[in-house]
């Protein structure tokens, strides 16, 4: 295995994704424009999940070619038992949210429709559903999909050994069977599916690891790809237009939505082509012209991405938590455009510091300190 | 409302005194910002059976909110509302409105009634009410926006001229239900269809908001009350809306 320098842009594009996905899990978020899904079609669900897949096969497939495939297996099924305890804490905090809000509730126009909390009418079903990632409240929706993508994981990692082609010829046609028939993996309660279908997501995250690996391998990128990069630039470029087209006609109808007819609504839960193809285009263009260590990541600007996007599980767990209480807190007391700039700025801030915190735990737990020679030694 | 002084006294005194006057003053008490019900589209059906003085029937097409339940009488639920405001505004035309609100239904549900309570009745004019149950269960937003355009192309072929209408509005539910999608799919398919939203949602929270009404701290004995009162409120300015459409 050849040595490897650290690939910053996993970090800090990882770090700002997380960031992303915090400010658009808060509803009515004046900063949700300004965010990747105000002017692309994929938005950083896209970028989290790529790079999982990207940095699980250099993590795990370095493991897999020095200590073999069942210690790299033990790791990866480790780390998916990690997100499930983190996704089971996550669900008893909604439920706590839920169950306070509806006891509270009483306006009567939407006493009739106000049944979010039917599942509390049943606990000895809900609760098996959620410990079978079945149960997918709103926002709790993509640990459940990375768990699943983990535990099939080893299996990619086997494939990817023997040869790339072996890994995304299957997981290509489980993608194109998907966007043919528009399967849904049913989830509960009844009629309900997985907000991101684990069967047509997986295909990103296959990419992801496959050119993880490669990277691993020290492959170098083909001349092919160089030649598509113009390609690659151009679908960029009329994407970002197309996307930002629309979100201008949302705000004021005079600006045209450039083929909002003919594209909207763009399916999210099989991760639709529209989003996956700009999505490749960006990989390509950053891959290509961005090195894996530039100088403005190395800068002090950019550390704190850096330190978010290394402790990825626990800044994720920590910013779904502070969406909830961000959304709480505008509903409750006011949503004024400086309310929500400074709850939005409390809650990147609260991620930071967290990530620092974890980094700081790590790197003294790392570094081992002989213990002071005291007067009577052995 | 809650307003000190000899002043209020005064309206007091005067809505005590000439019934007449009532309609008027509950007209002012939720009034909204004129570019809310601005509908800048044309409803062609609708304006061709006014302008030959025909019978119009218009369908009210909902959940829970259409029906009406909280106000505990369907004559005070919006639609039979609007009916009376739209005699006000065309005293000439025989326009008929009729509910067609059943509780906790997703679009896809309510696009299944099409046919007895929609296709059946020949309207000129359609009021399609939803998003509230698709939002309380997080259904997928491309499910809830491929209903509702699949039910507009059935309103269009059959020559029915259609609105949509959004969800209503209450702090309380905002912190549990991820309404803003589903709202922000709601017009960007009237958008698309170049047809006319009906913001109830924009309307509640700006009365919410002016302390026009309280919808979250509401006494027991008071709720049905309440519920007849923005029922009464969302019919005159549809029929303001539908009005300012046709002329």
């Amino acid at each position: 295995v050849p040595a490897t320098t650290r690939d910053l842009r996993l970090d800090f594009f990882r770090g700002i994704a997380l960031m992303l996905i915090f400010i658009d899990h808060i509803p009515e978020n004046i900063l949700a424009y300004f965010t990747l899904q105000g002017v692309q079609f994929f938005d950083a669900a896209e970028v989290f999940i790529f790079i999982s897949g990207f940095t699980a096969a250099l993590v795990y497939g370095r493991v897999m070619l020095t200590q073999g495939i069942f210690y790299a297996g033990a790791q990866v099924l480790r780390r998916a038992w990690q997100l499930y305890v983190a996704h089971i804490f996550l669900f008893m905090i909604f439920v706590a949210e839920v169950s306070y809000t509806v006891t509270t509730f009483n306006n009567p126009m939407y006493s009739e429709e106000m049944r979010v909390a039917d599942f509390l009418g049943e606990p000895h079903i809900a609760i098996v559903k959620a410990l079978l990632l079945e149960f997918q409240p709103t926002f709790l929706d993509i640990l459940p999909l990375y768990i699943v993508l983990l535990i099939a994981f080893p299996v990619m990692l086997l494939g990817l050994r023997r040869h790339w082609l072996i890994v995304l010829v299957p997981s290509f046609a489980l993608y194109a069977a998907i966007q043919a028939t528009g399967f849904a993996v049913p989830a509960y309660p009844q009629g309900h599916v997985w907000f991101f279908n684990p069967l047509a997501w997986q295909f990103l995250f296959a990419v992801g690891a496959a050119l993880g690996y490669a990277q691993l391998r020290g492959t170098n990128w083909p001349r092919f790809w160089r030649m598509l990069l113009p390609v690659a630039v151009a679908v960029v470029a009329i994407a970002s237009l197309v996307r930002i087209s629309w979100t201008l006609h949302g705000l004021w109808e005079g600006v045209p939505g450039v083929l909002l007819k003919q594209l909207w609504p763009v399916d999210k839960n099989d991760l639709s082509p529209v989003r996956l193809v700009p999505f490749f285009a960006i990989v390509l263009v950053v891959a290509l012209t961005v090195p894996p260590q530039p100088a403005f990541m190395r800068s002090a600007a950019a550390r704190p991405f850096l330190l978010c996007g290394r402790q990825s599980l626990e800044v994720f767990c920590l910013s779904i938590l502070l969406s909830a209480l961000a959304h709480f807190v505008l509903a409750e007391f006011a949503s004024s455009v400086a309310m929500q700039l400074a709850v939005n700025m409390t809650g990147i801030l609260m991620m930071i510091l967290t990530a620092k915190l974890i980094d700081w735990y790590k790197t003294m737990g790392r570094t081992p300190v002989p213990l002071p020679v005291a007067g009577n030694g052995e | 409302v809650t307003v000190g002084g000899p002043r209020a006294l005064c309206v007091a005194f005067c809505l005590a005194t000439f019934p007449a006057l009532a309609p008027w003053a509950a007209a002012e008490e939720c009034a909204v910002p004129d570019e809310m019900v601005r509908a800048e589209v044309a409803l062609p059906h609708l304006q061709r059976r006014l302008k030959r003085a025909e019978p119009v029937r218009i369908v009210a097409l909902g959940g829970g909110s259409t029906a009406g339940a909280a106000a505990r009488n369907p004559a005070l639920a919006y639609p039979h509302r609007l009916e009376e405001a739209l005699a006000r505004h065309f005293p000439a035309a025989r326009i008929t409105v009729v509910n067609k609100g059943v509780p906790r239904q997703t679009a896809q549900q309510m696009l299944d009634r099409f046919p007895a309570d929609v296709i059946a009745e020949h309207p000129a004019l359609v009021i399609w009410e939803a998003g509230v149950t698709d939002a309380v269960r997080g259904d997928e937003i491309d499910g809830f926006a491929a209903a509702l355009q699949r039910g507009l192309d059935r309103l269009k072929a059959h020559g029915i001229d259609a609105m949509l209408m959004d969800m209503q509005f209450s702090h309380k539910a905002e912190t549990v239900i991820d309404f803003d999608k589903y709202l922000g799919a709601l017009h960007r398919i009237a958008d698309v269809n170049g047809i006319y939203l009906f913001p109830r949602f924009a309307m509640m929270r700006y009365w919410s908001e002016r302390h026009m009404f309280n919808f979250d701290e509401v006494a027991k004995a008071e709720r049905a009350g309440l519920a007849a009162k923005v029922y009464q409120c969302i019919g005159r300015r549809l029929a303001e809306a539908i009005a300012a459409a046709v002329r």
